[in-house]
């Protein structure tokens, strides 16, 4: 809807406020990060201190903040996904009454409260550990006073539209995933890291809580060796339980010549135990595996899609979970994040980061049929037990009811698979995690490598000039 | 003892995809699946000839699907939870009656079933209320309720003279009751697993359940004792259906295979795979001067019919 800030890129660097603050901020963090093994995906945690949670604030009581001229009781009262969700559609939708009315007392603002400033004097002044030091509100207003209260307006709302959608499509999103959104606009991660962080602390609740992690979580596993510009190199094999997947820049090289197939799994614990069986020696020789533990952010997808840029013809498979949420984590990664998808900004920033060749490899319905299909012939390939079925949940059922209206399951779209197996979900209420694969002979590793030498020797019969573009 | 079946006819893609529920009526047989439209074939010549679509009348699917024996009725359920009842005209033609709309929102109801008369209309839900409808009254009003112990009730029968309501769980319970009272007759002896099927025999006298046990209970309505067991299926036992006469019960299940048991003997007489998926839905036709008929759908999108081979 409103994007002003765009007319204001070439000014930001200008901003002597914006490099004042950054001096305090630990910028970069993502790419840091990166670096270090950062283990489990910080949303999981209920307070990500370490992140930078302005821990004290939570306790004042009466501490009012004015957040768009609303009122807002902060202290005792701790806000959900649900609260954090309304107070973000309470401020948009001012914003937006405040657009259409025509009368001059009409003022577009945001108040903000920021530690920017706080945590600068935490350093200069001894102070009370006990005490916690009140926090600065900024009133940010549009067009405001100036070209960059103006731009800061924009920055804030763009924001928290992208948190919104977080957390209304249960996605999370790194602070880099926010920032490729609109690097024009936002000019350096460290503008995203702050903003967030602000926001935050307006809404007293930790950073998880808008479903914003600091780095990216994907793992990935194979083949392949990036040669940086610089002379370095990145094996993909160089650790035993993964790498975080890394960022490609421009002038890096790809060598991706002994990769023959990329598979995605939704989950990091199956990640994990395929790297750690002794069949990966083999698999992992010709493949590459990556994980994003769960909806994937923008930074896997990136990287997958570069992938395939640079290799158009490789078979990309998806391992997920037989529930709704598989399904529609699968489809995050083959058409993005779905209501995302359908914003034209969106689609603008992110050109092309679908993978509309992406294969559904598993879980399907047919693999844990309960029976083998022919009595007296011994079916490998199919669970035949009763265990690891579970029962859809109230939230399963409504999730895969909601993915039926989705426009890629309608029964002429292009999922009819999908719509299929959300239906079959339903029809028997039942849902398998990937894990259920574990108990056929062998386990799950050994069903891979058979369903990727399978689906490898079909694609390699249909297309016999791969062999030359490897 | 077996008895022969031969495969008369199969309609190849009858649907797009899984089709969820076939229902018989004199003349034809209504059927449904994960599409939006209600398809009908006639049953009274041999080519079973395609007569009419109810097109896209449950956008996102439609789970079940059933009809009145006796008369001229159906009722259908979508994916979007919306129960709609259908009428068949005098030019043969089916139209729409009506919603189920009154004290229900949607998605509240899970299974149904159809009266022998097609007056009223039972429903199972995902928690477990069981409810009955009286579809010949204005605005088609909820006349009974029964509460449960709140387990998803996976499947619903109504026995055809319109005395008793059965309902089957996801926990395993099988309920019975009396909708003259609007009590609970009978909690059976349940299958611990869940129960996808139950139906009441012509004569209201028996009652099938079947489910994830893979095992086929038959019990006694008045007494509520459990009568027979069935096992020979290897699947889950989706869909149970008697015969006109209650001489034979036909079941479905999810690997594929139906099976024809003769009640008398307490044994399956005939064993038939139809495709490899599964097999939702399971029919018998009803009995016309022919021999008996049976249809069959499922995962494979196609509906087959067989009968009895003569002699």
């Amino acid at each position: 809807m409103m994007d002003p800030g765009f007319e204001f890129e070439e000014s930001l660097f200008d901003f002597s406020l914006q490099d004042q603050r950054d001096a305090d901020w630990d910028d970069g963090s993502d790419d840091d990060m990166l670096e270090t093994l950062y283990g489990d995906n910080d949303a999981m945690l209920p307070f990500t201190l370490s992140q930078g949670f302005p821990d004290g604030l939570s306790t004042v009581p009466s501490d009012n903040v004015d957040l768009g001229g609303e009122r807002i009781e902060l202290g005792s009262a701790v806000l959900n996904r649900d609260g954090v969700i309304a107070r973000i559609e309470n401020i948009l939708t001012k914003i937006v009454g405040a657009l259409l009315d025509d009368s001059d007392e009409a003022q577009l603002s945001v108040a903000l409260r920021t530690r920017s400033h706080l945590s600068r004097r935490q350093y200069d002044q001894p102070r009370d550990i006990s005490a916690t030091p009140p926090p600065k509100v900024q009133e940010i207003s549009y067009p405001g006073n100036s070209v960059q209260e103006a731009w800061r307006f924009t920055v804030v709302v763009r924001i928290l539209e992208l948190i919104h959608s977080c957390l209304i499509e249960h996605v999370v999103m790194t602070k880099r995933d926010m920032y490729y959104r609109h690097p024009g606009l936002f000019g350096k991660q460290s503008v995203v890291d702050q903003y967030v962080d602000d926001i935050a602390c307006t809404f007293g609740v930790p950073r998880s809580l808008l479903n914003v992690t600091a780095a990216a979580k994907g793992l990935i596993a194979g083949n392949f060796i990036i040669r940086r510009q610089d002379g370095s190199l990145v094996h993909g094999l160089s650790e035993q339980e993964g790498i975080l997947v890394p960022k490609i820049h421009e002038g890096d090289a790809l060598d991706l010549s002994s990769i023959h197939w990329i598979l995605v799994i939704e989950k990091e614990a199956s990640f994990r135990s395929l790297l750690s069986s002794k069949r990966w020696r083999d698999l992992g020789a010709h493949g590459l595996v990556l994980t994003a533990k769960g909806y994937p952010d923008l930074a896997s997808r990136k990287f997958l899609r570069h992938l395939s840029d640079t290799i158009p013809k490789i078979p990309m498979f998806a391992l997920v979970d037989h529930d709704p949420d598989g399904i529609a984590i699968m489809s995050t990664y083959k058409y993005g994040s779905y209501r995302l998808a359908h914003e034209d900004i969106a689609h603008k920033d992110t050109p092309g980061l679908k993978l509309p060749e992406l294969q559904w490899l598993g879980v399907q319905s047919h693999h844990i049929s309960r029976t083998p299909v022919n009595e007296g012939v011994t079916e490998t390939a199919v669970v035949t037990d009763l265990q690891g079925l579970m029962r859809l949940s109230g939230r399963d059922r409504r999730k895969a009811q909601q993915m039926l209206e989705w426009d890629i399951c309608a029964e002429d779209g292009p999922e009819a698979a999908w719509r299929t197996e959300l239906q079959r979900m339903l029809m028997l209420n039942t849902k398998a995690e990937m894990q259920i694969l574990d108990e056929l002979p062998g386990g799950l590793v050994s069903w891979l490598s058979n369903e990727l030498e399978a689906k490898q020797g079909l694609s390699s019969a249909v297309g016999a000039d791969e062999e030359i573009l490897f | 003892m077996s008895k022969q079946y031969l495969t008369l006819h199969t309609i190849p893609d009858a649907h797009p995809s899984d089709i969820f529920a076939l229902a018989p009526t004199s003349t034809s047989l209504l059927s449904a699946s994960g599409s939006s439209s209600i398809q009908i074939h006639s049953t009274t010549s041999p080519d079973f000839p395609h007569t009419q679509t109810l097109e896209g009348v449950h956008p996102l699917g439609i789970h079940h699907l059933v009809t009145a024996r006796d008369a001229k009725r159906a009722a259908s359920a979508g994916f979007e939870g919306k129960v709609k009842v259908w009428s068949e005209g005098e030019d043969g033609m089916w139209k729409l009656d009506g919603e189920i709309s009154d004290q229900v929102k949607a998605g509240d109801i899970w299974a149904i079933a159809l009266s022998a008369d097609g007056s009223y209309l039972a429903s199972s839900s995902i928690n477990g209320k069981i409810h009955v409808w009286s579809l010949n009254e204005a605005g088609m009003p909820k006349i009974r309720e029964y509460e449960t112990k709140g387990s998803f009730g996976l499947c619903v029968g109504l026995s055809q003279d319109g005395r008793f309501t059965a309902s089957g769980h996801e926990n395993g319970s099988i309920y019975v009751f009396n909708n003259d009272t609007g009590r609970l007759s009978h909690s059976l002896a349940g299958l611990v697993h869940p129960v996808r099927s139950v139906a009441f025999s012509p004569a209201s006298k028996l009652l099938a359940a079947g489910g994830d046990a893979r095992i086929i209970a038959l019990y006694d309505v008045n007494s509520g004792e459990q009568v027979a067991n069935f096992t020979g299926h290897g699947g889950w036992v989706l869909a149970l259906d008697w015969s006109d006469t209650g001489e034979y019960l036909l079941s479905g299940s999810h690997d594929s295979k139906a099976k024809i048991w003769r009640i008398e003997t307490r044994s399956c007489v005939a064993t038939h795979s139809h495709g490899d998926k599964p097999l939702w839905t399971a029919k018998w036709l009803p009995k016309n001067t022919r021999s008996e008929m049976f249809a069959l759908g499922g995962g494979n999108n196609a509906i087959s019919f067989y009968r009895e081979a003569a002699g």
